[in-house]
């Protein structure tokens, strides 16, 4: 049980990292998310309100035309129709500056209804135009010709008597400012004082004239009482440059006449506009507002480029989605450091202890079994045999003319000679046995399980011939001896003292006659 | 842009105790906008209900009135920056009650026009439908689910705003946008063959709106506000008003459009 908790104990552990990297780039993309949203209402709520301002500057700018179109309205008011210093002085005293750079003619629409035409053409060829005729011919029964045009200077257009009514597109806007009372403008046109072939998009904007002593509150009064008309004509592209106001960068925008958007009803277009070369550009918003402008109807599209979207926080976004996923990794880094030190602390220690355990129960030299080590598989194979009755043995072993060696070639040799017996000796033995070093030269076996009657002893010569052969040491040859007591359990002693006692008085029997050999413990050296 | 000014200088002699109790006191000139509108208001005849109204009601109050049309949106604008005194027909919401005050003379629903071929038959479907283009007019607000439904498109891009029902109508016959919310003074239009055979209607199940005179609160005190509310009052009371809508809608329909 407790086992299995350390386990998922430490999966968790391991997992602790993930888990707040999965946490943090989740709280990361919420954040970032959440941005995303709020930087695209914002772009949204901006462009809405770019188009917004779009069309009411367009509105203003038209209505301003209109209170200046108004203004000759007002004169006519008061005089003739045909009064044409009196609308000329009118006209110059606007001073029409750059200001109204969008107008490129102000000027008069008589109505002349079929009866009055010769007497119009008449009256107009005695006021000084003695070339002047209604044109192009029609049938009437209604006739508006343009009568006076200001500034008169610099008009090299069409010459005055020109039947606007005869123009559809014209005549639309004349009878809707006829009919309302108000100002109307026309569809997309050329303006009559347009020569060049490729002459720019251009509309009229008309207001009705009516005899001033008439009614016109219903559209029958109007349509009987109309008078005239006044009019400014305009140059789109004129028209917008002079709008108030600047527009926002990263905006593209097009006008079109009507509702239907294509080439030809295209009235306006900026240099990056909409649908035109620039379009291939990507374009992160687009809308198009129908706007009503003097009773006609002009589509406005306006597209927002790439630099538009980059004002709107667009980089904040960016920040959050790379900083907060560093902090994430950081944070994750952070933990999984933590968690591992810990667990590298814990390994570390169990190393350590491990290495202190072999420390303390090995011969450093060789590495085989200390005395204490060597102790305690005794003890436990005692006990063993006490149980099952079985038999061992105990083995002394110490080196003979080992001095010398360490005397002649010094203790580095004398070590890696002892290394060498200790491999020796471990070979010569089985894997149940085990064979230790308790001191300079002294070695000690443990032969567990006795089967034969002369086992130890022949394991012993096994031994004394392996330490026979030559030993190499960094290019010495070598030649050594040993003398081995042993005793055997139960015959030789029934405990662990007594045991290596015996073993050990027998070893020293061999070695005080003073040549290599084998000795069991209680009998006569061999 | 200026239509027409009135002057009237006497209130009506058949409503004198009614009058002079309603009567505003005329200390200035006022200023009344008007939006073109179906048979709210026409410009090309410059005629409609609102126009009726406004002459009405110029006429009770005996004050001079500038009278001018402009896009809603500018009324809007005008109202709350206290330039423009009047406006008619307008509905009312949490934003617009900071700044405007209202008499209420009529009341109507809200329909949801779609072209057939769109497939819709409810909102949902409207909805639903990512294709599917609303048109609107800038500034207009409409009944609750209407609103909601507006709010949601626009999130959505899928708005179109007009300045007017006529360009909208022309969208609409180029299926550039698939719907409009119209209100029973744009039903005359539903009369041409054109835009009859390709739409439907769909009804949002919402109360009735109250409409009434807008009043620019920067610009009418209190006081005058109750005066002028007065006005209108007396204008529904008597009849008036549903004489005035009596002139464009069958008698049933005009009834249930002031009687609410």
């Amino acid at each position: 049980m407790t086992s299995a908790r350390s386990v998922q104990t430490a999966i968790g552990l391991r997992l602790l990292p993930w888990l707040v990297l999965v946490a943090t780039l989740s709280v990361t993309w919420i954040v970032w998310d959440h941005e995303r949203q709020s930087a695209r209402y914002a772009l949204h709520a901006q462009f809405d309100f770019a188009l917004k301002e779009t069309v009411s500057r367009i509105e203003q700018r038209a209505a301003a035309y209109e209170q200046m179109l108004r203004g000759v309205q007002g004169v006519l008011a008061t005089t003739d129709l045909n009064n044409q210093a009196s609308i000329h002085r009118y006209v110059d005293a606007l001073q029409l500056d750059a200001n109204f750079a969008g107008v490129k003619v102000i000027g008069i629409v008589q109505r002349v209804p079929m009866q009055d035409k010769a007497a119009h053409t008449a009256a107009m060829r005695k006021a000084g135009l003695p070339t002047y005729a209604i044109y192009p011919e029609s049938t009437g029964p209604l006739y508006a010709p343009i009568v006076q045009r200001e500034p008169s200077f610099g008009n090299t257009g069409a010459p005055l008597g020109l039947d606007v009514w005869q123009d559809p597109v014209r005549r639309v806007a004349l009878e809707a400012a006829r009919d309302s009372g108000m100002a109307a403008i026309s569809g997309k046109l050329r303006l009559a004082i347009d020569r060049q072939a490729d002459a720019l998009p251009g509309f009229v904007m008309y207001l009705p004239v009516f005899a001033s002593d008439l009614p016109h509150d219903s559209v029958a009064q109007r349509r009987a009482n109309l008078i005239g008309w006044v009019y400014a004509a305009f140059h789109v592209n004129d028209f917008m440059a002079s709008l108030y106001g600047k527009q926002s960068p990263g905006l593209s925008m097009a006008i079109y006449d009507g509702v239907d958007t294509n080439e030809s009803t295209l009235l306006y277009r900026t240099a990056d506009g909409v649908g035109g070369p620039a379009s291939r550009r990507t374009v992160a918003l687009s809308a198009s507002e129908y706007m009503v402008v003097a009773g006609h109807s002009w589509t406005l599209s306006l597209a927002s480029l790439p630099e538009f979207g980059a004002r709107t926080g667009q980089d904040a976004t960016n920040v959050t989605a790379v900083a907060g996923a560093a902090l994430s990794f950081a944070l994750a880094v952070l933990v999984w450091l933590m968690v591992n030190g810990r667990t590298r602390a814990l390994r570390l220690a169990a190393a350590m202890t491990e290495e202190l355990r072999e420390m303390a129960q090995h011969d450093p030299l060789t590495g085989l079994p200390n005395r204490a080590l060597f102790s305690d598989r005794l003890n436990q194979e005692l006990a063993r045999a006490k149980r099952e009755s079985t038999r061992f043995a105990v083995i002394f072993l110490d080196l003979d003319e080992f001095k010398p060696v360490n005397d002649n070639f010094g203790h580095a040799i004398g070590d890696q000679l002892l290394q060498q017996v200790a491999l020796r000796l471990q070979s010569a033995i089985r894997a149940v046995d085990t064979v230790g070093r308790i001191g300079g030269d002294e070695f000690v076996i443990l032969v567990a399980g006795l089967s034969g009657k002369d086992f130890v002893l022949t394991l012993t010569e096994k031994i004394n011939q392996s330490l026979r052969q030559v030993f190499v040491v960094d290019g010495h040859e070598m030649h050594i001896s040993a003398s081995l007591g042993f005793a055997v359990y139960p015959e030789d002693g029934g405990d662990e003292l007594t045991l290596t006692r015996c073993a050990d008085d027998a070893m020293y029997r061999v070695k005080s006659r003073g040549q290599a050999g084998i000795n069991r413990a209680n009998s006569a050296p061999s | 842009m200026k239509i027409r000014s009135f002057v009237t200088v006497m209130a009506l002699v058949g409503n004198l105790c009614a009058a002079q109790a309603a009567t505003p006191e005329c200390s200035r000139s006022y200023t009344l906008a008007l939006h073109d509108h179906g048979l709210l208001y026409s410009a090309a005849t410059d005629s409609g209900i609102d126009k009726d109204v406004s002459d009405e009601l110029v006429r009770r109050s005996g004050c001079k009135v500038t009278v001018s049309l402009m896009p809603r949106s500018r009324i809007w604008q005008l109202i709350e920056s206290g330039a423009l005194d009047f406006s008619l027909s307008g509905i009312t919401n949490a934003e617009r009650d900071k700044f405007a005050s209202f008499a209420w003379y009529f009341s109507n629903k809200y329909y949801l026009l779609v072209r057939k071929d769109s497939g819709v038959r409810n909102l949902a479907d409207f909805e639903r439908n990512d294709q599917l283009k609303l048109g609107t007019i800038r500034s207009f607000r409409y009944s609750e689910t209407a609103n909601q439904l507006v709010d949601r498109l626009q999130t959505g891009n899928r708005v179109s705003q007009g300045g007017g029902l006529a360009p909208l109508y022309q969208t609409l016959m180029l299926n550039a946008i698939q719907g409009m919310i119209i209100e029973p003074f744009d039903f005359p239009a539903l009369e041409e063959a054109r835009i009859r055979d390709i739409t439907s209607i769909v009804e949002f199940n919402d109360p009735s709106v109250p409409h009434g005179l807008i009043m620019s609160k920067k610009a009418l005190t209190p006081a005058e506000q109750e005066h002028w509310r007065a006005l209108v009052n007396a204008m529904r009371a008597d009849g008036s008003l549903q004489r005035i809508f009596g002139k464009y809608f069958k008698p049933d329909l005009a009834a249930a459009l002031v009687n609410f």
